[in-house]
């Protein structure tokens, strides 16, 4: 219907802008790497460890109430849960020893440790159920994580992007050439750098469900590339003789209506969540939102501009015809 | 690619039918339909359903402590319970993870007897348990001229660790689940973490205080002299007893060798005393019983204590022999306290403390807040995406939003079919998928459009586009795959959840954009034979 009105042929020049693509990306890394460096990321208590509490906010149950009951220094805000409920959000680490009791300190160095964030949870949620007799079902949520699993868990998320982005480039060699490998990759090394950038800049929360946001960024973004790249391969052997910048220039402009309904149609699902989900769902979808953007970004400005740096030899390798893939002519 | 031979139509109304048979559960209640019908809806993730998530670790320090604990006994027994011609002084102590076999009796030139004690330590040494080539448990070397010791090799360590973790999750599940009914998982991770999830379940605590206890429960005789007890309390401990507390009973003077031990008990169960107070009721097995009778038979007047984790629970005084070994606790316990120490009681004692490292709980409430919020995310997600495909592409759009229905019942189907776990993050995943099941979708449109430009027929270009389009969706889709597929492997919980829903996402997105909506595409091109395709 309304894509009738969509010019049949784009031509835009965007190769022409590689430069300052490029220009753009370098000064959003280097701005990432400082805020990285400078302010950190806001790990969420899947990677800093500690407890974070919910619970429900009522007439009794205030800020103020549980600021005053609590037994050790403690982050307590108030907040907007899922389904609109009003929440009363509790942070904190780890109690003195001396405030954990008798049997705790008993224990030999190695097991306080470990035990620490756990003792320090159950002398909260004693001290709370008795000064402000809150009920089991009003504590809406209580996660606690000890240093041991929260620095597996940081591990085992950083392993996964690193196994991600080794898988996606192999893959990529496999399918394409090396030079699409490189641009590929390189795009997603750019999209996750920026993201954690954004991250740090605003402090929002950083934990598990980010890191899952984190890799289906790399899984969009990668999807977003090999649309293009497939259609750059198509239109080189199309066009032997076009140089390759028109090349590139040709592919991104036929798949650009496809890009822009793709990006679309998600960004639509994506507003949905991140406004309707709660705010469990907030972060990763305002992950997956920044990310799409970016993503689609890359793979026109970052991944095809190093395949055009790198330049292109599809003609040195003899064209197969694999079963279920369609070659070209 | 336009032709569907009668085969394949069934076959993909085939696969469509057993999506809706499969997904009905979720929408209507099925407890009347006939038996083939599936009745158990997908299965909801502790964040949607409320409930605790518990990971504990068992310590390999502790689990190789305390074999070697039982070792050491068995070395006793070779060394010292033998005729006294044979024995061998010797002096045993476990230091971390190693035992230390110290002798202590030279002979007349003053050599140790090591080469006899290592002979006979050795003998004692059995092969790892279901190890192959016959790999000893312990490894067992001298040091010196008199001194011996054993250490647990890596591959045994291995074997034992497994052994530990498997008994220790029988006995989480005997004291966290007495009758068997409940929807508690408890899964091994690695070889020394269990994790314990318990949905419905609100109270953390409760949980953690089942399962933190050792369970090592004894009979012991108790001296109860005031003397006695008044020395031990300055330090003056009478031989072989131990001072131990009680709430009821206040210190006693315990022996330290028990008379009936934890494994003599048969059951354990609550029940009720006269006054209807609650009571913990167990039995003895027969070996356990015949102890009992005669521990009583002898020692009338005595008290007796009946000790959990070196703290009295009670000491009733032996009026009688008691036959049968029918034996009760009873003390200040609420309901809830006798049910949770009967459990403990009948499950037995732990191979090692168990630890908890992390711990999360999400009230019922919470979770459901979270299901209207997802459901109402994904609802209109959806309809915005149907909306902007029709707007976009007209009637082909339309087409494509009703493979997307086919989509999202095939997603249910297969959540629900394959015992998948739905979580927040999954219900995420699904309406990602939404997004981007279209890009199939809108890739072969594409490309229709294009053929179309170039002056081919309708069939011809719908043919062609789905031709040129399928090796990129294929290798665009194989990529997204590949991070779901590690985000399954690496992630946990909530995350595994988002994995699972968008592996099967993209399987089913493919299916329907390529095979149902080009089915839907080729019966409306043959039933009207339109002169343009409005794409």
């Amino acid at each position: 219907m309304l894509l009738k009105y969509w010019p049949e042929q784009t031509n835009l020049k965007f190769m022409n802008l590689r430069l300052i693509g490029a220009m753009v990306s370098a000064l959003m890394i280097a701005a990432s790497v400082f805020f990285l460096g400078t302010r950190g990321l806001n790990f969420g208590v899947d990677f800093a460890g500690g407890t974070v509490m919910e619970l429900e906010q009522t007439d009794t149950i205030t800020v103020e109430a549980v600021r005053a009951a609590m037994p050790l220094s403690a982050e307590v805000n108030s907040a907007v849960g899922t389904d609109a409920r009003s929440i009363v959000v509790v942070k904190f680490g780890e109690a003195d020893p001396a405030a954990l009791g008798e049997a705790f300190q008993a224990l030999p160095p190695a097991e306080q440790a470990e035990r620490a964030t756990g003792a320090t949870n159950e002398l909260v949620v004693r001290v709370l159920k008795e000064a402000l007799g809150i009920s089991d079902d009003q504590f809406l949520r209580n996660d606690s994580v000890g240093p041991k699993v929260s620095s597996e868990l940081f591990r085992d998320g950083i392993t996964a992007l690193v196994v991600a982005l080794v898988l996606m480039l192999a893959y990529i060699w496999f399918r394409f050439e090396w030079q699409f490998s490189v641009g590929a990759v390189a795009a997603l090394a750019h999209d996750v750098i920026i993201t954690l950038g954004v991250f740090s800049l605003l402090q929002m929360e950083f934990n598990l469900t980010t890191i899952a946001a984190l890799l289906t960024i790399i899984g969009y973004s990668m999807n977003d590339t090999v649309v293009v790249f497939d259609r750059v391969r198509e239109e080189k052997r199309k066009y032997k003789k076009m140089p390759d910048r028109q090349v590139i220039d040709l592919a991104l402009n036929s798949t650009l209506s496809r890009t822009l309904l793709t990006s679309g149609t998600t960004l639509l699902a994506l507003l949905a969540i991140f406004f309707l989900g709660g705010p469990v769902l907030r972060g990763m979808s305002f992950a997956l939102i920044w990310g799409i953007l970016i993503g689609t970004y890359s793979s026109i400005f970052i991944a095809s501009s190093i395949v055009l740096a790198l330049g292109m030899d599809l003609n040195k390798k003899p064209v197969e015809d694999v079963q279920g893939f369609q070659g070209a002519p | 690619m336009l032709q569907f031979p009668p085969w394949k139509v069934a076959l993909i109304l085939l696969a469509l039918a057993w999506g809706v048979v499969m997904a009905l559960p979720n929408v209507v209640n099925m407890q009347n339909a006939p038996g083939f019908m599936p009745k158990k809806g997908v299965n909801l993730g502790l964040d949607l359903q409320g409930g605790v998530y518990l990971m504990m670790e068992i310590n390999p320090n502790e689990v190789i402590a305390n074999r070697l604990e039982v070792f050491a006994g068995d070395v006793r027994g070779a060394l010292s319970n033998v005729a006294p011609s044979e024995r061998i002084g010797h002096i045993p102590e476990v230091k971390g993870r190693e035992l230390e076999i110290k002798l202590t009796r030279p002979d007349a030139d003053g050599n140790f007897p090591l080469d006899e004690a290592l002979r006979r330590i050795r003998k004692l040494n059995g092969p790892v348990e279901g190890a192959i080539g016959g790999a000893k448990t312990y490894e067992i070397e001298p040091r010196g001229n008199d001194t011996i010791i054993v250490t647990v090799p890596q591959a045994s360590e291995e074997a034992l660790m497994k052994d530990a973790l498997g008994k220790t999750m029988t006995i989480v599940r005997r004291r966290v689940d007495p009758d068997g009914v409940s929807e508690i998982s408890i899964t091994p991770q690695g070889n020394s973490r269990i994790i314990l999830e318990a949905p419905g379940e609100p109270d953390p605590q409760r949980l953690k205080d089942l399962l933190s206890r050792d369970g090592k429960m004894t009979f012991n005789l108790v001296d109860n002299s005031p003397s006695a007890i008044a020395a031990a309390q300055r330090g003056v401990v009478k031989p072989g007893y131990r001072l131990l507390e009680g709430s009821t009973t206040g210190p006693l003077l315990v022996r330290t060798i028990p008379e009936v031990v934890g494994s003599d008990i048969a059951n354990a169960a609550q029940g009720f005393d006269e006054a209807n107070r609650p009571q913990i009721n167990f039995r003895l097995n027969s070996n356990g019983a015949r102890k009992f009778y005669n521990t009583t038979r002898s020692n009338s007047g005595k008290l007796f204590g009946i000790v959990l984790d070196d703290v009295i629970m009670s000491a009733p005084r032996i009026n009688e022999p008691i036959a049968g070994g029918n034996v009760r606790i009873t003390g200040d316990f609420t309901q809830e306290e006798a049910q949770d120490l009967a459990a403990i009681i009948e499950a037995g004692e732990m191979p090692a403390k168990v630890q908890f490292l992390d711990q999360r709980t999400v009230s019922p409430t919470l979770g459901h807040d979270s299901i209207r919020a997802g459901t109402r995310a994904s609802i209109i997600g959806l309809v915005l995406v149907a909306i902007f495909m029709i707007v976009a592409y007209g009637l082909m759009g339309g087409l494509a939003v009703a493979s997307l229905a086919a989509n999202i019942i095939l997603i249910l189907g297969a959540l629900s079919g394959l015992g998948a776990t739905l979580t927040l993050p999954g219900i995420a995943g699904i309406i990602l998928t939404i997004g981007m099941a279209v890009d199939a979708n809108v890739l072969v449109f594409e490309r229709i459009r294009e053929e179309q430009r170039a002056g081919r027929s309708p069939m011809t270009a719908v043919q062609a586009g789905y031709e040129r389009a399928l090796s990129t969706i294929l290798d665009a889709n194989i990529t997204t795959l590949i991070a779901a597929v590690i985000l399954y492997l690496l992630g946990s919980g909530p995350v595994k959840g988002f994995a699972v829903t968008l592996a099967i996402g993209i399987v089913t997105s493919v299916f329907t954009a390529f095979v149902v909506t080009r089915w839907f595409t080729v019966m409306w091109l043959k039933a009207f034979r339109p002169k343009k395709l409005a794409v």
